[in-house]
């Protein structure tokens, strides 16, 4: 078995949540410890693709009140409340190729995490339909449909994005588990199937999946000072900062 | 008159690089090779450096997304950029059936040696490709 690092369920405020997995993606990179981070949003907040307009946000009224940040992946914009959001870290080689596999991997674990409560989930593939991801797909990340993106009763639960570095990819990805007041065309597990998850439960069902499904035994390390240091100067020269916000 | 890839030299990071002119005046023209391109399948996104930038080797000048994923795009060589193919973003649709004559991205006009010596030639290449299969 491989040991990797395991960052337990905590919530964090946007700009913190970005940095934070920019910061790991970086470390990871020199490291080579693979590591999984599972956070909740400590108030309701959208975030945009990295390559979405922020004027974009005048297609969604809902979601206009609130907070947004920019992600550095890429794929539609999120309203991040009842939600689940994992970030994985692995090491590549700078060679490496699309890391689009680790998508059908990671969701396989959510899946099957998500049968022990009841749901069943299925990836966007296997139902026939074509799939979409051009400029012109609609705002939300929810209402697009990519081949592994998890589906419940036609509704879409699960999408990942990911952001490649020289030496690590990081993959990132938003499990609804209830629908929000700032996305109410959005239903989520819980309206679905009835199945309100908590979701402490859940991050761990992942997390034993995730370490099962890769051959890897969990060391628990939480951030340390000294990253949380090294995402503060992401966060102001990134995400905290206008000019990243406004790029687009 | 159509770029042969077989006569270009290739980055690991998969930038093809295209060495034209003599002395102080030589400019690189680059791209993404196929293989690359046909890895990252359906490019929707593509971000450009400014003309005037300066670059260095392995620093990043671009990013690309596809499906979802974004990826930064390396310099091969070091120089100055001086000229952009600013039509490529609306047409990545093109990236697929010609990569390496439609498919330039930027010219960089070279301030040294610095990088070149790094690359790969095409048979190199293709057996990195090969062996990342």
């Amino acid at each position: 078995m491989q040991s990797a690092r395991l960052i337990q369920l905590a919530a964090g405020h946007a700009v913190e949540n970005m940095s934070i997995d920019q910061a790991l993606l970086e470390i990871t990179g020199n490291t080579r410890v693979p590591t999984l981070r599972l956070y909740t949003w400590c108030e309701p907040t959208l975030s945009l693709g990295y390559f979405q307009k922020r004027g974009d946000r005048q297609t969604h009224q809902d979601s206009l009140s609130i907070d947004a940040v920019r992600r550095s992946t890429g794929g539609g914009a999120i309203v991040h409340h009842h939600e689940l959001t994992y970030s994985l870290f692995l090491p590549i080689e700078p060679t490496s190729g699309s890391q689009r596999r680790l998508y059908s991997q990671v969701h396989k674990v959510i899946a099957a995490a998500l049968k022990a409560f009841g749901v069943t989930a299925v990836p966007f593939r296997m139902l026939g339909q074509s799939t979409s991801d051009s400029p012109n797909d609609p705002f939300l990340c929810f209402q697009r449909r990519t081949d592994e993106d998890l589906i419940v009763s036609g509704y879409k639960i699960l999408g990942s994005a990911q952001r490649k570095s020289r030496g690590a990819v990081l993959q990132h990805g938003s499990l609804l588990l209830r629908s929000s007041p700032w996305s109410p065309q959005l239903p989520g597990i819980g309206e679905l199937t009835g199945h309100f998850i908590p979701v402490a439960e859940i991050a761990d069902r992942v997390s034993k999946g995730i370490a099962k499904r890769m051959g890897w035994d969990w060391e628990p390390h939480p951030i340390s000072t000294e990253e949380r240091k090294h995402a503060e100067r992401i966060s102001e020269s990134k995400f905290g900062s206008p000019q990243w916000y406004e790029r687009r | 008159m159509s770029r042969d890839e077989s006569k270009l030299l290739y980055a690991t990071t998969h930038e093809w690089v295209d060495v034209e002119g003599e002395g102080d005046q030589r400019v690189a023209t680059i791209g993404v090779s196929s293989f690359a391109i046909e890895q990252l399948n359906d490019l929707v996104y593509m971000d450009l450096p400014e003309v005037g930038r300066s670059v260095s080797p392995g620093e990043e000048f671009g990013e690309v997304e596809s499906v979802k994923a974004v990826s930064p795009l390396y310099s091969p060589v070091s120089g100055e950029v001086i000229e952009v193919h600013t039509e490529l973003p609306d047409q990545l649709e093109k990236l697929n059936e010609d990569p390496y004559d439609f498919g330039w991205i930027v010219k960089v006009k070279l301030s040294g040696e610095e990088g070149i010596d790094q690359l790969l030639d095409h048979a190199a290449y293709q057996k990195q490709c090969a062996e990342s299969q």
